[in-house]
């Protein structure tokens, strides 16, 4: 058996307001895993995803990056994880007044030089792999249009394309598809799997919806009030199981 | 005794050792000429306040509400306040006396008089003024072309050179790209002086640089340069601290260093903003320009305020007509540019 990619150990956040948003959160990542953590709003989830990227500052705990332990790093160390560790949003949170393609290219910044970036002097390699990856999520035609100009899901595939263009070993979903509509969910959930399965990169996403872990993950996590309180294959997720999740009078909402 | 009582017990003394300085002066002095004895000014004061707080100690206690007590009540004290109307209270007594006492002091160091005011001889020659105002002397405008041409690149100017320095230190000056300790005590040293040159007026820095530069038009352009780089951090970096996080948090987590994440994340938000007041504050600086001149800046302000020692008002007439004419000029054409850039 091959050894985790990430290895998460006891991690506990606690926000300056005293919110307790992570307690003793331990499990581990097997590389080239769609893992799908699942739960409330309010749960962890987000908490959970950014705390591996140092978006947020854990209060305890470990987190074993390959063979690295990344729990306090140094701001240069915190920006070399987050090269390797991409992450999209649920917001999309692209430059909205800048095209698709400049937007694809900010996924090169922590390789390229301050001064180069600024007059946005980008090698020709990165440009081309730019398009290739565009291209990918199917959205080159669009490269020279602003970003604000696209649709929800189209905007979200343009952050895969930037996410991808940072070479990552793993890619952080936040909510990927909770702002958009029930048809793009699946477009930009197909085209995260193509990621996983074709370049082979550890998928780690937050979703809202049974249905689509059912469809997408290869394992899931629940966390409810920052714990882990399922750990398993989605096809163990029982009745009994969804309504400890999501409490008693929860209702299973079909996307179809 | 709590924060809400320190503070109507300050508020009180300081709104009764005013009244009674006001009173004191009133009765005791009858030249306003004279000029006030400061040890004795100390005394009356200190006396008001020692009587002030006095007064309210034994009005709260006596369960009477002063003003102070009703502006600075905490919430349980709210809850049980009695429905005494303004007359009959102690509270309403006290803010009309206080009124009242300050409007009448007010008039009478304002020299406000109805008599002047009513004047035959006076009205007359205020008439004339108009009369005179309102036939300008068109022969001057060449020469008011000339000078508020001055004017405008003043403005132009100052602008300009102000810009890129805003532009820096506003970044500088935003509470949310300084985070940590350092950097937020840059930006509280950086706050406050900007908040100490914008307070001095533009004419108090005209008058500097006249000293410094001698007299004439680039003394006027440093006033309004200086005055216009403080104004204008000030708005670039409250138009920075409103950008939304999300562009931020996109960048930041491609792995940029905190200088990309301000040029990607947060320029493309506030670019079009900071052009917009950039070209306000143009059209601001070409009226400043103006009032500046006055105080030796040079540009059409300057012979304005010539013209009208001299009493020419034909002259200045023709001037006025021709600042209205540019200053509603700028007005209509930044207001159009600022509307196509949104």
């Amino acid at each position: 058996m091959s050894k985790p990619i990430l290895k998460v150990e006891k991690l506990t956040k606690r926000y300056p307001n005293g919110v307790l948003a992570l307690q003793n959160v331990s499990f581990s990542v097997m590389p080239g895993e769609f893992l799908v953590i699942i739960g409330l709003s309010g749960s962890g989830k987000s908490t959970l995803l950014k705390s591996l990227n140092h978006l947020v500052e854990p209060t305890s705990g470990q987190i074993l990056f390959g063979d690295k332990d990344i729990t306090r790093s140094s701001t240069k160390d915190a920006r070399e994880t987050r090269q390797q560790m991409a992450m999209i949003f649920q917001q999309f949170n692209l430059i909205p007044r800048h095209t698709v393609l400049q937007n694809a290219l900010t996924g090169r910044l922590g390789k390229t030089g301050t001064l180069k970036s600024i007059f946005g002097r980008f090698s020709k390699k990165d440009i081309s792999d730019a398009y290739s990856f565009l291209e990918l999520v199917g959205i080159r035609d669009k490269a020279n249009i602003r970003a604000d100009q696209l649709s929800g899901g189209q905007q979200q595939r343009v952050a895969i394309a930037r996410a991808l263009m940072q070479n990552p070993s793993v890619l952080l979903a936040d909510e990927p598809v909770a702002s958009l509509d029930p048809a793009t969910c699946h477009v930009v959930m197909d085209y995260l799997k193509k990621v996983n399965r074709e370049l082979g990169i550890t998928v780690i996403c937050n979703l809202h919806f049974l249905s689509l872990v059912r469809q997408y993950a290869d394992r899931v996590i629940a966390l409810k009030q920052g714990q882990i309180v399922f750990e398993g294959s989605p096809d163990q997720i029982s009745a009994e199981w969804f309504r400890r999740i999501y409490g008693e009078d929860a209702r299973e909402v079909e996307v179809e | 005794m709590n924060k809400h009582h320190i503070q109507r017990y300050v508020f009180d003394a300081f709104n009764f050792s005013i009244i009674f300085a006001i009173l004191f002066y009133g009765i005791f002095t009858h030249s306003s000429e004279s000029l006030p004895d400061l040890k004795k000014s100390l005394l009356v004061l200190s006396g008001g306040l020692v009587l002030g707080t006095f007064l309210s100690y034994w009005g709260n206690k006596k369960g009477r509400r002063t003003l102070g007590e009703t502006l600075f009540s905490s919430a349980e004290d709210t809850a049980v306040a009695t429905d005494h109307s303004l007359l009959r209270s102690l509270w309403g007594f006290q803010l009309i006396v206080s009124f009242l006492v300050l409007l009448v002091a007010a008039g009478r160091q304002t020299e406000f008089s109805l008599i002047e005011l009513l004047n035959k001889d006076g009205i007359a020659s205020a008439a004339n003024l108009f009369h005179e105002l309102a036939s300008p002397d068109w022969g001057l405008l060449p020469v008011a072309i000339v000078k508020v041409i001055e004017t405008i690149f003043i403005a132009f100017l100052a602008t300009v050179f102000a810009l890129p320095v805003a532009f820096i230190l506003s970044f500088f000056a935003a509470k949310n790209i300084m985070r940590g300790p350092t950097a937020f005590g840059v930006y509280g040293v950086l706050r406050t002086s900007l908040n100490v040159v914008r307070s001095v007026e533009p004419i108090i820095w005209a008058i500097i640089f006249a000293v410094w530069v001698g007299v004439g038009p680039f003394a006027g352009m440093l006033a309004l340069m200086i005055q216009s780089i403080a104004s204008l951090t000030k708005q670039y970096s409250e138009i920075i601290e409103g950008v939304s996080e999300g562009p931020i948090e996109g960048i930041v987590s491609t792995g940029a260093n905190p200088i990309q994440t301000v040029w990607f994340g947060v320029v493309p938000q506030v670019i079009l903003p900071f052009i917009s007041f950039t070209i306000y504050r143009w059209d601001i600086n070409v009226r400043m320009a103006t009032i500046i001149g006055f105080a030796g800046g040079g540009g059409i302000g300057t012979i304005l305020y010539q013209y009208s020692m001299r009493s020419q008002w034909n002259q200045v007439g023709c001037l006025i007509v021709v600042i209205a004419f540019v200053v509603w000029v700028l007005d209509i054409l930044s207001a159009y540019i600022r509307e196509a850039l949104k």
